[in-house]
């Protein structure tokens, strides 16, 4: 990548860091920019927002799948 | 391969992503999770929310904002907008997904963190775990219903776990999608076409109807019922736009015809005003509804600020406006003029005040050129009225008839809030101005004018009065009324000297100056017993004027002499002169308002009364002459004896009794004429003169007196057949003197006989009358004499008795029908003529 648009990239992922935090939704920069990217791909926001979520709770929550 | 690669490098994010969500699992647990995290990412491929960027952003904030956290809202306005502006290489493309995940997030961290946890979120935390959505298929909508209730259902979960408010947004959501759904049509089209039938123009789905009149949805759009029953209510204004834009236009186009006037015009662009103000709440209109203002709701109908309901509320206002509007443009269609302004004024008779006020201004507009064409008229007598819209119209015609037929009221365009008195009063001021102007010449009603404008406070500049100014409108013709009249009264008095001219009239036309109507009597007389057709008017006209040189009638005005004439009146063959003569006062202008031709005629028909009356009196009194007792008479008798001398004598006593009666009745009958008809009448009228007011008050007073002369004098309807008898009487009382005449003339000639035939010895004649040639007394001696007196007498005798029975008689019917007349004067002529009850006494006992 360009600086240039290494540059960007790194400016929004700020950007959205920030808002993330004023949104207190937890998430660190790291997952942050691995959701970032899923999103790119074009993952259904929901659905990750689900991921996010489920993958969050305490393992003992987890029940058995069926 | 591309795909692969791509799958590959979504599985390591996706490990990544698990992997530091939770970092202290173990293996199994991870491929656990990660199974999990694949399955959920797999199962909902698609958005279910349109992919709107400022919309997220805006919710993000409200809800913000709803939090209190009002500074945090701005702070991410700013950050969003620093993020929006990222573009190019490197930047995120899917901005949207991003902010709905980062909402998303946050909403789920949120609802976790939440200590009051109801019992229900365990039970459906179970739910949701245990039941995933199953593989759906995404082109179905009935799938995409059931995919919003998943959502719905989903997020209803965690939404129960907030407020119950909520279940207000569930419900309203899922009407707003049934609607949707529902409608081939979507509202803000819909609304636009209305606001475009407001303003009486088709649109696309909305057309106006002429079968069903009015503006309708087509039938072919499918819209739910509620919508399409909405959308006509609100056309209804457009029906009356409709309606109100047609009158207005087609005044306009109608104007040139002259048809409509200045009334009809003063309406219609007081309805244009009217109609402007709606525009500019329907541009306002327009401008809201251009801008799309997004909901507080997820949901996220995202249309137009402005839908069916909201114009309804709009519109209420200018809807009842507008059908006023219709209303008194229905009304008003064929009215013009003074009738238009009374209409509407009775629709202004409303209790709402906001359609007081509304007609208010309406009717003020509409009056003024109604109030300026009155104040012209008032105040100045100028009649402009090219239209014909005002309620006095005015034809042209003579001088002398100006007062009476010139202006007149015309009922039709009277309009209610003016009534019917002030209307007369209106009338007659302009009338007087006009009056003065035209047959006074004078020219001081102007001044007249001004100090009424000056007293009442307006101006005599247009435009001074408005309508709800009726006040002031009573006040000002009052006062120009009273100040108008009052010169005009001053001007026929002083000017015109009205009541010498009455009293004048009084004197010659009705003989009051009794020593001219002698003298007159006197001279003309002779001639009057002419034949019709031989009598020159000429030499009348000399007679009258040595009968006003002889009597004291040459002290009066010349102005008033001059005016008196003779007049022959149209005669037949047979007519003596005494039935056309006639005297005549001539009027000039503006007298001759008071005293019209019709006017001149019945005192004609007094004149010739009074004429005949006196003629008969002045007989009678010739008849006198000849009857007192004199030398010749008394020398008659005495040379006599015998029978002859008895003829002779009952006969003269028979004339003189005879001439007692008739005489009684004339002099009771003149006095009764004089006395208690002339003077009294009269004097009546001086009085109303000196209170009349105005013209039309003097025109009343002189018309009563007119009135009871002629009734009280006979010659009215109701007395015709005592008319007729009255003239009988006359007649009678003529051929009487007549007979009288012969009668002494005869007894003169006798003597003159007697004394030649005395004295003839003495060569004396005597003769004292003219002789009769064709009596052949020449010869014969005493005998003959006595004889020729006998049969003379008898002769005589018999007429006297004849005309005796007759006059009796019809005395009688004078006296027995006169009680029966209607007049109580009248009663007061039957006691005077019969005060001892003689005559009833005389008829009670045939």
């Amino acid at each position: 990548m360009d600086p240039e648009a290494a540059r960007t990239a790194r400016e929004s992922l700020d950007l959205a860091f920030h808002m993330s935090n004023i949104l207190e939704t937890g998430l660190d920069r790291h997952t942050l920019s691995i959701l970032i990217a899923l999103c790119e791909q074009g993952i259904n926001p929901e659905a990750l927002a689900a991921v996010v979520k489920e993958l969050r709770r305490e393992p003992p929550s987890k029940p058995v799948v069926p | 391969m591309d795909e692969l690669q791509d799958q590959q490098a979504l599985l390591d994010l996706v490990k990544d992503l698990v992997h530091r969500l939770n970092p202290n699992t173990t293996t199994t647990q991870f491929a656990q999770s990660l199974k999990y995290a694949t399955r959920i990412l797999t199962s909902r491929m698609t958005p279910s929310i349109a992919t709107d960027e400022a919309a997220m952003a805006e919710s993000i904030k409200r809800s913000l904002v709803n939090e209190g956290n009002s500074s945090d809202a701005l702070a991410f306005a700013d950050l969003y907008t620093k993020f929006t502006s990222k573009s190019g290489f490197g930047s995120i493309k899917n901005k949207w997904a991003v902010l709905y995940l980062l909402k998303v997030v946050a909403e789920d961290r949120r609802a976790a963190n939440k200590s009051d946890s109801r019992a229900s979120s365990g039970l459906f935390a179970s739910t949701v775990c245990g039941g995933l959505p199953v593989v759906f298929d995404e082109k179905s909508s009935g799938a995409k219903k059931t995919l919003d209730r998943s959502r719905s259902g989903s997020n209803g979960v965690l939404l129960v776990s907030k407020d119950s408010e909520n279940l207000w947004e569930i419900a309203a959501r899922e009407y707003v999608d049934l609607v949707r759904e529902e409608s081939e049509v979507s509202e803000g089209v819909l609304v636009r076409d209305v606001l475009y039938a407001c303003q009486g123009i088709d649109g696309k789905y909305v057309k106006f109807d002429k079968n069903y009149d009015g503006y309708v949805l087509l039938d072919s759009v499918k819209v739910p019922r509620a919508t399409r029953v909405m959308v006509r209510k609100v056309c209804e204004l457009g029906w009356l736009f409709r309606k109100v834009r047609g009158h207005v236009s087609e005044s306009m186009d109608r104007f040139p015809a002259e048809d409509v006037g200045t009334i009809g015009q003063a309406f219609c662009a007081a309805l244009q005003d009217e109609l402007s103000e709606y525009y500019k709440l329907l541009a306002v209109l327009e401008a809201q509804a251009n801008n799309p203002i997004p909901m507080v709701s997820e949901a996220g109908n995202s249309g137009n600020y402005l839908s069916l309901r909201r114009l309804a509320v709009w519109f209420a206002e200018p809807v009842v406006k507008m059908r006023l509007m219709a209303v008194l443009v229905d009304s008003c269609k064929v009215l013009r003029g003074g009738a238009m302004a009374g209409a509407i004024h009775m629709h202004a008779q409303h209790g709402d005040p906001l359609v007081q006020e509304f007609m208010r201004c309406l009717l003020r507009r509409v009056c003024s050129p109604l109030f300026e064409v009155v104040r012209s008229w008032v105040l100045e007598g100028e009649l402009d009225d090219i239209f014909g819209e005002f309620f006095i119209l005015g034809q042209p015609v003579k001088a002398e008839s100006l007062w009476r037929e010139g202006y007149r009221l015309h009922d039709g365009m009277l309009p209610s809030f003016i009534s019917q008195s002030l209307a007369q009063r209106i009338l007659r001021t302009g009338k007087s101005i006009n009056f003065l102007r035209v047959c006074c010449e004078d020219q001081g009603w102007a001044v007249a004018a001004e100090e009424a404008a000056a007293a009442v406070g307006t101006t005599t500049k247009r435009y001074g009065l408005g309508y709800g100014e009726t006040d002031a409108l009573e006040a000002l013709i009052a006062e120009a009324a009273k100040r108008i009249d009052k010169h005009l009264m001053d001007v026929m008095y002083k000017q015109y000297k009205f009541k010498d001219h009455c009293l004048a009239i009084k004197r010659y036309l009705l003989l009051g100056q009794g020593d001219f109507v002698q003298y007159l009597m006197d001279i003309v007389g002779p001639e009057l017993s002419e034949p019709a057709n031989t009598i020159s008017s000429f030499k009348l006209a000399g007679l009258l004027e040595s009968a006003i040189r002889s009597s004291n009638a040459q002290y009066d005005d010349a102005d008033i002499l001059d005016r008196l004439k003779v007049k022959m009146m149209p005669h037949g063959t047979g007519d003596r002169g005494w039935d056309v003569f006639s005297l005549e006062y001539d009027a000039r202008v503006p007298l001759n308002t008071v005293f019209t031709e019709s006017v001149m005629g019945r005192y004609l028909r007094i004149f010739n009364f009074l004429w005949k009356f006196r003629r008969v009196e002045h007989s009678l009194i010739g008849a006198w002459k000849t009857m007192k007792p004199n030398r010749i008479t008394s020398n008659f008798l005495t040379k006599q004896e015998g029978s002859i001398k008895f003829q002779f004598v009952s006969t003269l006593r028979r004339c003189q009794v005879l001439w007692v009666e008739m005489n009684h009745f004339v002099t009771n009958l003149q006095y009764y004429i004089m006395f208690e008809v002339l003077e009294v009448s009269w004097a009546n009228f001086v009085d109303e003169m000196d209170s009349a007011r105005d013209l039309d008050d003097l025109l009343a007073a002189h018309e009563k007196y007119l009135q009871s002369i002629v009734e009280k004098s006979l010659l009215g309807e109701r007395s015709q057949t005592l008319c007729k008898t009255l003239f009988l009487l006359f007649d009678l009382i003529l051929q009487f003197r007549s007979h009288a005449d012969r009668l002494y003339e005869g007894v003169h000639e006798l003597q003159a006989r007697t004394a030649v035939s005395a004295l003839s010895s003495r060569g004396r004649t005597k003769t004292r009358q003219k002789q009769n040639d064709d009596t052949s007394w020449g010869g014969g001696g005493r005998k003959a004499l006595t004889k020729l007196a006998g049969e003379f007498l008898q002769t005589i005798g018999q007429d006297l008795e004849n005309i005796s029975k007759e006059y009796s008689s019809t005395l009688e019917g004078f006296i027995g029908q006169l009680p029966m007349q209607q007049h109580v004067d009248l009663k007061f002529l039957v006691f005077r003529l019969d005060f001892t009850e003689f005559y009833s006494r005389l008829r009670l006992g045939k």
